[in-house]
């Protein structure tokens, strides 16, 4: 076997209060896709960020070695010139900047007078996005793309100082299936350019079609390794990952599906960028108590401004919302929650978390009124209500006054159900639950909102993994081009008809 | 090698160290006036610290304020403005024979309805507050000339001029409990409320707070609200211990007061702060104002003191930032 061009040995990184990586040892051979494996606060990120040099050498105990030399990387900066690129599991694009401007951001061309050399950087980034064969307007400011074309901007941003090692720390959490697909061809493609790429990923039919080997971390200890050569079982892979036997993952549960709770009827909404234009045009649907309700469609359809919309997080143009029976004028999320409504939204570091709080006071924002009297938060109660979440959804964390920036992405996420778990809910509203959560936690959400629907809850899930929506959902919308495409009934819903349906064709 | 063990202590003191930064201020504050009182022992004299305490109590009383505005993300430069308001409104009522009590209530209740107006253009517009509250700042400045056109109301009666001067003990004057009482009803406001829940969640995340059902706008106003009737009140204290309404009075109190709140911790971009940290930084900037008398060192160095602490608070602030922000990385440069 060739030499390893990265070699990780005994990394131990604390935190106070918790111990993130135990000791862990890693290679990486040339031209390998390597998967890391591992629940959500297994310790992947914050091994990814010690080598692409966020947290620092002497931050952490143990040494990396590319090829024969050690690494004491200070800075990232130290790390990409060693050859090492990293995609962050959030993205961290300069937003109002053009895509030219984010891909070449700090490293711009310059000409004799010292001034940046436009032209160049317009060309440089068009010649990065070439190499990923995607086409994106280099002119373009980075909002008005989609957060999958923004994920392919990061990457080329990340090729462009051609590294040897590439990481990519979940990079297909936001991304649909085809595009994922393309994903996989560049990744491949770069593998024949000589770059060895380290890949996190909580999909595991993604991660069996395209790595070669998979080391699986458990609470920042390293537990098993895996090569593609000896067949992957999902079963042994999965019982590694969460450290005990995962019995079913779309648990089903008894229900009876009641009376309609929520109906609109021609909702319009505008266009996010493009202004004057509508999102959606036209759409009515309605829900039912303990039913789940499947928002499909392809990514730019509509459907979490449609939910923001009904929320009241945005304003509607047009159409009438009704809920438990009567009619909604103007609704505002204040109103919404006190109606018995819920909204986990999609981009959790956007607005679904205040991160200068800590676990408890995110867990209680939306129930401040129930948990206080005359205006004052009565303590005990907050204190009760947070540690029984806090418990049932076992959140991994030293304690709930945790700050929620220092958990792992799907605890995060787990806070946030938790918050909407505590109002008295009659419908909730959940737009991609499960993004970077892993299969045992997804489980565990998938009972949640079972159980919910269970209770008469009604329930609106939107998910960019097909199968999942599937599994889940009583019915389906199916939006396209502004309008409900297709209603499909579980009987009939399957990959290919959703899909057909959201393509309009 | 160093020793691993040793670094580890002293990560975890400096954390405490700086999580804690009232205590950091209380330190640093006790080690101030230990220097100071070696070099002028008439520091600690009885007299000067009810001095000091005094004129901390009308800062302090709108530090209360402006701790909850910046912690929304918000900025108030009208504070000053609106102090002088306070006073010759209530000057005015008190000289036209309106009594004491209703004079103060009047004039507290233009500075509420000032504030309302500034929390109300905020949250309309949507125009950051630093440029609305500059403009209020000269349109407050603009009605005090033009109602007073730049005349000192006075003489007060002395129904009005003998309330500063009752003091609690023969020696304690009433601005102190009063602003005290202020301090600690603002300290239980923003540490035990739902309102004051909803002005850090509004500061750290203002999405995030709209979506969980947070009310932004009426939170907001009631912030503004707030400070503007406290800077009010303030103002009518300060005509009352003058025994004049000047027109002119409270000119650049508002960076005192900013100042105060960034040295006791209140971070400049929200989300973070206590009225407790703030009140010790409203002592701080009165310590060092009357030390530097005492040690006879010309006031015209005031200015550069307050700027370098407050510029080196700010880098403190960042780095904490920088501490909470680690998960969240963003790359740059
Ligand atoms: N800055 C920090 N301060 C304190 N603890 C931290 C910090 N960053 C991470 N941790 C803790 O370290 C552990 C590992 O976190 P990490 O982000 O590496 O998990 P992960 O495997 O990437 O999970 P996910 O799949 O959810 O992204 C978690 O328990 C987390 O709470
Ligand atoms: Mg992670």
């Amino acid at each position: 076997m060739q030499n390893p061009i990265l070699t990780v040995s005994h990394i131990t990184k604390r935190f106070t209060g918790t111990t993130a990586l135990d000791n862990v040892s890693l290679e990486l051979y040339p031209q390998e896709i390597l998967a890391v494996m591992g629940e959500n606060g297994a310790g992947k990120s914050t091994l990814m960020k010690i080598l692409s040099g966020i947290y620092p050498y002497g931050s952490y105990d143990g040494e990396i070695k590319i090829q024969d030399t050690l690494c004491r990387f200070k800075s990232p900066a130290y790390s990409e010139a060693a050859g090492i690129a990293m995609i962050y599991q959030e993205l961290n694009l300069e937003l109002d900047l053009t895509v030219a401007e984010n891909i070449l951001l700090g490293r711009y061309p310059k000409t004799k007078m010292g001034l940046i050399n436009w032209e160049q950087v317009y060309q440089d980034a068009g010649a990065a996005l070439e190499r990923l064969q995607v086409k994106i307007d280099v002119h373009a400011p980075v909002r008005s793309l989609s957060p999958s074309m923004q994920q392919l901007v990061s990457i080329a941003r990340a090729l462009y100082c051609n590294p040897k090692i590439l990481i990519l720390d979940e990079p297909t959490s936001v991304l649909t299936e085809k595009e994922t697909e393309t994903l996989m061809q560049i990744l491949h493609g770069l593998q024949k350019q000589n770059i060895a790429c380290i890949y996190i990923s909580h999909k595991l039919d993604e991660v069996f079609k395209l790595c070669d080997r998979m080391v699986i971390l458990r609470d920042g200890k390293w537990i098993s390794e895996y090569s593609k050569s000896q067949g992957y079982q999902s079963t042994r892979i999965i019982e590694d990952m969460i450290g005990r036997r995962l019995d079913v993952m779309y648990p089903k549960t008894k229900k009876k599906i009641g009376e309609e709770i929520m109906r609109i009827e021609h909702f319009c909404v505008q266009h996010p960028f493009a202004y004057g234009k509508h999102i959606i045009e036209d759409v009515s649907f309605s829900v039912r108590k303990g039913e789940i309700l499947g928002l499909a469609g392809l990514v730019g359809a509509g459907r979490s401004e449609l939910v923001s919309a009904i929320y009241g997080l945005t304003d509607s143009i047009g159409g009438t919302l009704y809920f438990d029976g009567k009619k909604i004028t103007h609704p505002t999320p204040e109103r919404s929650i006190r109606m018995g409504m819920g909204f986990l939204s999609e981009d959790r570091k956007k607005n679904g978390f205040v991160w200068t709080m800590d676990i408890e006071q995110n867990m209680t924002l939306a129930i401040l009124k129930e948990i206080s009297q005359g205006g004052f938060i009565n303590q005990s109660r907050e204190d009760k209500i947070s540690d029984e979440y806090f418990d049932r959804l076992r959140i991994k964390a030293p304690d709930k006054k945790t700050l929620i920036t220092s958990l792992s992405g799907g605890n995060q996420q787990k806070v946030i159900i938790a918050k909407w778990l505590m109002t008295k809910l009659k419908l909730l509203i959940l737009d991609e639950p499960t993004r970077g959560i892993d299969v045992g936690t997804k489980a565990e959400i998938y009972k949640l909102i079972n159980d919910l629907a269970a209770q008469g809850i009604a329930v609106i899930m939107i998910s960019s993994e097909l199968p999942e929506l599937i599994a889940m959902c009583d019915r389906f919308i199916v939006l396209g081009k502004g309008v409900v495409q297709a209603e499909l009934s579980k009987k009939d819903a399957d990959e290919v008809s959703i899909m057909r349906a959201a393509s309009c064709t | 090698m160093e020793s691993q063990g040793e670094k580890k202590r002293f990560g975890r003191l400096s954390q405490w160290f700086l999580r804690k930064q009232e205590s950091s201020v209380i330190l640093v504050l006790i080690l101030y006036c230990v220097i100071v009182t070696i070099v002028n022992p008439v520091f600690i004299s009885a007299n000067n610290v009810v001095n000091i305490l005094r004129s901390t109590g009308f800062t302090l009383i709108v530090v209360v304020g402006m701790t909850l505005v910046l912690i929304t993300a918000g900025l108030d430069l009208s504070v000053g403005s609106v102090f002088a308001m306070g006073s010759i409104v209530c000057g005015i009522c008190c000289t036209a024979g309106i009594s004491v009590w209703l004079s103060m209530l009047i004039g507290t209740g233009v500075g509420l309805l000032f504030g309302m107006t500034i929390g109300f253009t905020i949250v309309k517009t949507g125009i950051p507050p630093l440029m609305i509250t500059l403009g209020m700042q000269y349109i407050g400045r603009g009605m005090v000339s033009a109602i007073t056109k730049g005349v000192p109301v006075y003489p007060l009666p002395d129904g009005f001029t003998s309330l500063e001067k009752i003091s609690l003990f023969g020696i304690i004057p009433i601005i102190v409990p009063v602003s005290i009482l202020i301090a600690v009803a603002g300290h239980i406001v923003l540490s035990r409320t739902t309102f004051g829940r909803s002005v850090y969640a509004i500061g750290g995340n203002q999405e995030a707070a709209k979506i969980s059902g947070i009310n932004i706008d009426r939170t907001k106003m009631i912030v503004y609200s707030l400070t503007s009737a406290l800077a009010a009140f303030s103002g009518i204290m300060m005509a009352s211990r003058l025994g004049s309404a000047e027109p002119s009075t409270g000119t650049g109190f508002e960076m005192k007061v900013i100042c105060a709140c960034i040295i006791g911790g209140t971070s400049s971009f929200g989300g973070t702060g206590t009225v407790l940290g703030a009140a010790l930084g409203a002592v701080f900037m009165e310590v060092i104002t009357n030390s530097l008398t005492l040690m006879k060192i010309s006031v015209y160095w005031q200015n550069l003191f307050f700027g370098v602490i407050l510029i080196a608070a700010v880098l403190l602030d960042q780095y904490k930032r920088a501490l909470m922000m680690r998960q969240s990385v963003k790359v740059k440069e």
